[in-house]
């Protein structure tokens, strides 16, 4: 049309494009008009460079908001008209291919439904502490001490622990100028609450008044001014208050609590229960001044046993705070201490730092011990799978476009020959998929509903949903599914928007459809899928190990119930009385009495034989102990009351044998008291290891005592049961324990869940790991189940003459499916050695036990998911080949 | 209508629409406005101002016919409306009115 414009001079081309871009089309035509005649007029009078940078200039000039502006509305409405009638073909397309519709809707609303179970979790972990006023100027301290073990194993050698001597907290209020408020804060306390005739096991924490002043927890009762004056002041929540008053008003009751012996305190204020999300837990909290060792630590640098808090004026140099805190040490630390710690120092390295981390950042510091730490790593992790997931989804709905295209050429090319842009059809087909995302949505929204108290139980947290939560996660759904929509729909409109109209309406196009671009879409989410899939074999494989795996002890129905007594005489004699009561009973095989459950903390000692420096945990025990567990004895003999030399006896286990070096071991003594006088306690016999440590740690050495003076008493009652009715027997041992020690409540648990209890954490992975992978197969699945279906479909024909000609059942059945098989068994072994490397070095590195992953591990994977791809495909691959091919071939 | 004021630049523009005529769109009324008055007006600018004209009534426009300049683009050609007109008098009054109040013979003298 312009074929003379070629030789006379022309505009920029790319200033002409611009300007089409940013005029409204209403006024393109008359504003390029009036620019092109100026430039013909400019090309005579000044030349045709002048000319055409005036032409830019010019159109520059008119890209202003009086211009643009007026596009706002004309870009809206741009397909006003066509936007019913894109609706209408949608709604049939949908309505006509009702199971791919499913399949899409399905799958991307199950991957909306993670996507946003994802983003609720991270969400939570980030909340942690945010709510508290003063976040940014509370820090809780802790050191870095040097671990020369650690060094020797070649692992980071500095070891962050928040627990600090009783008397920092207090120097550091008064000699520093930028700390205002502190208070040091002791969790895990737990005593036995009374009043009238409420008996229960209660949990408290302690702390120092400034407490309250630092930490946004309403005072919902009592005076915030005057806590703590008075050392039998107690705070309650108001969940705790009414578990022991009742409806009755809590301020000024009196009960007792029995820590350590029995104290009565009266009930001062009434503070709001702190939220999930929050890093301080309480039921209760009582002055620190009044714990018991107190009093002992007041004044002691070398004890750490106290997390402390300070809360600094605004504006503190954080560095400058750091250093003072420092100076500290140096000023009051004692000289024994400092010099235990050069002793196990390697020169460059230091010894002993003070650290502080921000109230904010205390739930995501992994490296410091607290009270629902998480490792922000998590967050990560999970995020990537959610991604993933998503990933997955849009590819299933980006091969089911294209492969239903065949379908839709004709309409392509009516529409293109009646008219429609290459734009429009972009935009109806785009349209099309967000129609379908929002769909998602909604179904989605509700899953997450559905699915949010399985998913709490799963992660452990307790998230909610409040209509503030609502609306924000509808609105990243909707962020989400909007995303999905432009993502996903946007390659199969490019697709189907490319046709040539002269061909697709000849008829010349083979309703066959070339599925070859969907191969690698097939295989790389085969391949997530598989990885997901042997990742979570592997930690299956992991924990059913760790739970089957045998100890070195009976663990089986072993009654664990707390004496109640506290660390006293009382603890021995409680045991003693249950057993004396018991003997003879045929429901209760057995009654010993140890100072720690499993799980239920340790006792360590350092010593130092020959110059070198030992450790080994300790446990107090009975006579009882190693007959009910069952544990073997390799060499001499178990402690016997009767003879008085055995209080201060010792058994072993085989790793303190291989520690010391000891060939006769009967014949050895252990000083580990470090006496200047003696040879130490008598070894009279040997344990075969067992795993008193969780199966992340080596068997480390570690001996028995009886002697309860200097190991501790026998504040666990380890209640042997018979099997044969165990509810009933638990129920008997109540009944005794009640009728025995009536002020003291029955609770107990089983030793193999307190075992149990230590994977907790793993548990958990592996079930969110599960979860993740049952979501990647089912929308994994899916799209494999549509993408065999149509193309079953597609070859519905072939099938009927192959048919015709004799082939048989099975070999269409081959004939359909192998392609599938194929593609997954590549997918399979892409992902195989992908996982082993990530499972290896990441989540099985933890443990010092752990099963083989060995090949038969991987072949059992992938034949579990060929298997199930397998299983997906089939239905269609049948239904083809069961057709009778009289019906497929009539109309040819 | 009657309350809507005219800035100096859309009045301007307002009356060379009125003096074109039939011939007025973007380009004519820069050349005529560079050769009665001789100021040089930005294209850019005055299609902003017709178009906001446009908007409030005083002007309206059309498509005028290809013609082998200009690319074959067609013109749009803006005709003023009846309000236009109407503007234009009565600004052209208010002014005389104004004009008359001035006590002319007083300033030449001092």
């Amino acid at each position: 049309m312009n074929k003379e414009n070629k030789s006379i001079p022309s505009p920029p081309e790319f200033a002409r494009n611009f300007l089409e871009w940013f005029c409204p089309p209403a006024l393109y035509e008359g504003v390029e008009g009036d620019l092109l005649e100026e430039f013909e007029c400019d090309v005579e009078q000044l030349g045709e460079r002048k000319a055409r940078r005036r032409f830019l200039l010019n159109v520059l000039r008119f890209f202003r908001p009086e211009i643009i502006l007026r596009n706002k509305l004309s870009f809206e409405v741009m397909n006003t008209i066509m936007v019913g009638n894109y609706i209408k073909v949608a709604a049939r397309n949908i309505a006509k291919r009702k199971l791919y519709s499913f399949i899409n809707a399905f799958g991307l609303s199950v991957a909306i439904a993670f996507c946003t179970l994802i983003y609720l979790f991270v969400q939570d972990e980030k909340s942690f502490d945010q709510f508290q006023v003063n976040k940014d100027l509370i820090y809780r301290i802790h050191d870095t001490g040097f671990n020369l073990e650690k060094y020797k194993r070649g692992e980071d050698p500095y070891e962050r622990f928040a627990h600090l001597p009783a008397p920092l907290g207090y120097a550091a209020l008064d000699e520093l100028a930028e700390v205002q408020y502190m208070t040091r804060y002791s969790e895990g306390g737990e005593g036995v609450m009374r009043y009238q005739d409420k008996i229960l096991k209660q949990k408290y924490i302690s702390v120092d008044s400034g407490f309250f002043r630092m930490f946004s927890f309403p005072i919902l009762a009592g005076d915030r001014d005057h806590l703590f004056r008075n050392l039998s002041d107690a705070v309650l929540t108001p969940a705790t208050a009414k578990k022991y008053f009742g409806d009755e008003d809590p301020i000024g009751k009196m009960f007792t609590i029995d820590i350590d012996g029995e104290r009565t305190l009266r009930v001062a204020a009434v503070i709001q229960a702190p939220p999930a999300n929050s890093s301080i837990d309480f039921e209760m909290i009582l002055p620190i001044e009044a714990s018991p060792w107190f009093v002992r630590n007041r004044e002691r640098w070398s004890n750490y046993s106290y997390p402390t808090f300070i809360q600094v004026s605004p504006g503190t140099h954080l560095k400058t705070l750091n250093d003072n805190l420092n100076r500290l040490y140096e000023k009051h630390v004692d000289a024994d201490t400092k010099k235990w710690r050069e002793r196990n120092l390697v020169p460059g390295y230091k010894g002993y730092e003070y650290g502080l981390t921000a109230l904010k950042d205390i739930h995501l510091e992994k490296k410091i011990d607290w009270h629902k730490v998480s490792d922000p790593q998590y967050s990560w992790i999970l995020g990537g799978i959610a991604i993933l997931i998503l990933i997955i989804a849009c590819i299933n709905y980006i091969a089911l476009a294209l492969t239903t295209s065949a379908t839709r050429r004709v309409e392509v090319g009516i529409r293109k020959v009646v008219g429609a842009h290459r734009k429009q059809l972009v935009q109806q087909f785009g349209f099309e998929s967000i129609i379908l995302a929002l769909i998602s949505m909604i179904i989605g929204l509700g899953l997450v509903a559905l699915f949010l108290p399985f998913f709490n139980q799963f992660t452990g947290k307790n998230i909610e949903l409040t209509i503030i939560g609502m609306l924000k996660v509808s609105g990243v759904t909707l962020l989400l599914s909007m995303l999905v929509g432009i993502f996903a729909g946007i390659y199969p409109s490019l697709y189907l928007s490319g046709f040539l109209p002269a061909a697709v309406l000849k008829g010349r196009f083979t309703s066959r459809l070339q599925a070859n671009f969907t191969k690698p879409l097939v295989v790389f989410q085969f391949f997530l899928s598989a990885s997901m899939i042997i990742c979570s074999v592997i930690m299956y494989r992991q924990m059913k190990y760790i739970t089957t795996k045998d100890l070195g002890f009976d663990k089986e129905q072993v009654l664990v119930i707390g004496t109640q007594t506290g660390w006293n005489e009382q603890a021995d004699r409680a045991v003693e009385k249950f057993r004396n009561t018991t003997k003879g009973d045929t429901a209760i095989q057995g009654v010993a009495g140890a100072n720690f459950s499993f799980n239920g903390g340790w006792s360590r000692n350092g010593f130092r034989v020959n110059g070198e420096d030992k450790n080994a945990y300790v446990y107090r025990v009975d006579p009882e102990y190693i007959p009910l567990l069952g544990i073997e004895l390799v060499a001499g003999r178990n402690f016997d009351e009767r003879i008085a030399s055995d209080s201060n006896a010792l058994i072993v286990n085989e790793a303190l044998v291989k520690e010391m070096n000891w060939t006769d071991p009967l014949n050895e003594h252990l000083n580990w008291r470090e006496d200047s006088v003696g040879l130490g306690a008598k070894i009279i016999g040997v344990v075969k290891d067992y795993h008193f440590l969780s199966l992340e740690r080596k068997i480390e050495p570690m001996f028995l005592s009886i002697n309860k003076k200097e190991v501790g008493y026998t504040t666990t009652l380890l209640v042997k049961i018979a099997s044969n009715d165990i509810p009933g027997n638990v129920e008997h041992v109540n009944e005794i324990w009640t009728t025995l020690f009536p002020d003291k409540p029955f609770e107990y648990t089983f030793v193999d869940e307190d075992v149990a209890r230590q994977y907790a954490s793993y548990t958990r992975w592996m079930n969110i790991m599960g979860l993740s992978t049952t979501f990647a197969i089912i929308i994994a699945c899916l799209g494999l189940f549509g993408l065999a279906g149509i193309n079953a479909v597609n070859r519905t024909k072939e099938i009927g003459i192959r048919k015709v000609m004799g082939a048989e059942l099975a070999s269409i059945f081959v004939l359909l499916n192998k392609q599938y098989i194929a593609l997954s068994a590549i997918a399979f072994v892409i992902a195989t050695p992908i996982s082993w490397y990530i499972m290896t070095k990441w989540w099985l590195a933890d443990f010092q036990f752990k099963v083989e992953v060995g090949w038969e591990l991987f072949a059992l994977s992938m034949l579990g998911g060929l298997a199930l791809a397998l299983i997906t495909v089939s239905y269609h691959a049948i239904k083809a080949a069961l057709i009778n091919p009289a019906i497929t071939l009539k109309y040819e | 209508m009657g309350k809507e004021y005219l800035g100096e630049f859309e009045e301007l523009i307002l009356t060379m629409v009125g003096i074109l005529a039939e011939d007025s769109y973007g380009n004519a009324i820069v050349a005529e406005i560079k050769d009665r008055i001789g100021r040089d007006v930005n294209l850019s600018a005055v299609h902003v101002t017709l178009y906001r004209l446009e908007d409030k009534g005083l002007i309206k426009s059309h498509m005028g016919g290809a013609t082998n300049a200009r690319g074959g683009r067609r013109k749009r050609i803006f005709t003023i409306t009846n309000a236009g007109l109407a503007m234009l008098r009565a600004m052209k009054e208010v002014r005389m009115d104004l004009w008359k109040l001035i006590p002319q013979l007083k300033i030449a003298g001092s």
